[in-house]
């Protein structure tokens, strides 16, 4: 049977300017103009936003689960985890809010 | 020219007509968000249903804003006047009144709804009652999302299969003499214009013209020379459709109007 869906798009949502954009979920559409007005609808009405990404699910190159034992740390690499100072919250300055790296 | 700060400021001169302007708003908004809502849980794809039925709730708060002015204005409350009057007391144009149809047809009569919509909150903005135009610029942001998805798809819908664009052609014939009753003249005109609360109808209607012909443009649609309009909402004369849809409509709030939700 041939796939009579429309592609997917990725879909990024920002809170307010400043912030990063986060990955809320995907649509259906049959191109980016129109994924951007589903985007809006199933995404934004509900939470505030001032902007939206859509991004082809094509555009999109991922690593594989099968290797996900390259993330895993063969020793003690605790000294590379970031804690214990202050850093801003945001991208960019705007926001005035500092606090710590969640990384 | 002198600007009214609170209802109380409108003169009586002026006051009727504001009252004739807010019902045909709010009864249109009503009328096209109930048909719109149809649509729900069976619009062609699973992000259109929640779109489209997110837009009919946008112009179910746009009705209660305008109802809640009259009521302002000592008219009844907006429930009463959304639920408790009889098909005449309407004052909605045709358009918003006919039955749902196919896909393209009511895509095709929310993009010329729509684009009146932004015609007539563009000339509000600038109003001298000032609650009217502080309510139009607020209402502005929605309808500019509710034009943008408008436009795409009937810039899609119309140059898409051959099916599509016959349909949308179809659409388009049938839904333009009565898109045409959104601007029927009315008493009102005249003091509307006067103390600038807005502008005529055949101003509107004017304006709305030059915007609508690019948007049908981009799907390669047209309109025929001369189409004749349909008019009648404006007084109150409506088609079998409304009554049919308030019959619908209203039947719950009939059983208990008294009762409290």
């Amino acid at each position: 049977m041939t796939d009579t869906q429309w592609q997917v798009y990725e879909v990024f949502h920002q809170q307010a300017r400043g912030e990063a954009h986060v990955h809320v979920g995907c649509v259906h559409a049959p191109d980016a103009e129109m994924a951007l007005l589903m985007a809006k609808e199933q995404y934004a009405r509900r939470q505030a936003c001032v902007n939206l990404w859509v991004v082809p699910v094509s555009a999109i190159t991922a690593t594989k689960y099968e290797d996900d034992d390259m993330f895993e740390r063969a020793t003690d690499k605790s000294y590379r985890e970031s804690w214990g100072y202050k850093t801003p919250k945001t991208t960019h300055a705007g926001s005035g809010q500092d606090g710590d790296v969640h990384l | 020219m002198n600007r009214f700060e609170t209802a109380k400021d409108l003169p009586a001169m002026v006051r009727p007509a504001v009252v004739d302007l807010l019902f045909r708003m709010a009864d249109d908004e009503l009328i096209i968000g109930h048909r719109n809502s149809e649509w729900t849980g069976h619009a062609p794809i699973l992000e259109e249903d929640i779109a489209f039925s997110s837009m009919a709730q946008d112009e179910m708060g746009h009705a209660r804003a305008y109802y809640e002015m009259l009521h302002e204005l000592g008219e009844a409350d907006p429930d009463t006047l959304a639920f408790g009057r009889k098909p005449r007391q309407y004052r909605c144009a045709s358009l918003v009144s006919l039955p749902k149809g196919d896909w393209a047809f009511s895509v095709v009569r929310q993009f010329l709804y729509d684009t009146s919509e932004s015609v007539r909150l563009a000339a509000l903005s600038e109003s001298t009652f000032v609650p009217l135009a502080q309510l139009a610029r607020k209402l502005r942001g929605e309808e500019k999302y509710h034009l943008m998805h408008g436009r795409s798809w009937v810039a899609r819908l119309g140059s898409a299969t051959e099916e599509s664009r016959k349909r949308m052609q179809t659409a388009l014939a049938t839904c333009y003499p009565h898109a045409l009753g959104l601007f029927e003249p009315t008493e009102a005109d005249e003091p509307v214009a006067q103390y600038g609360i807005g502008l005529r109808e055949r101003e509107l209607k004017a304006q709305w013209e030059s915007a609508v012909v690019p948007g049908l443009q981009a799907g390669g649609l047209s309109v025929a020379d001369n189409v004749l309009p349909v008019y009648g909402g404006r007084v109150g004369r409506h088609p079998a459709a409304l009554t049919e849809l308030l019959d619908g409509m209203q039947l719950v709030y009939n059983i208990d109007p008294t009762a409290k939700w």
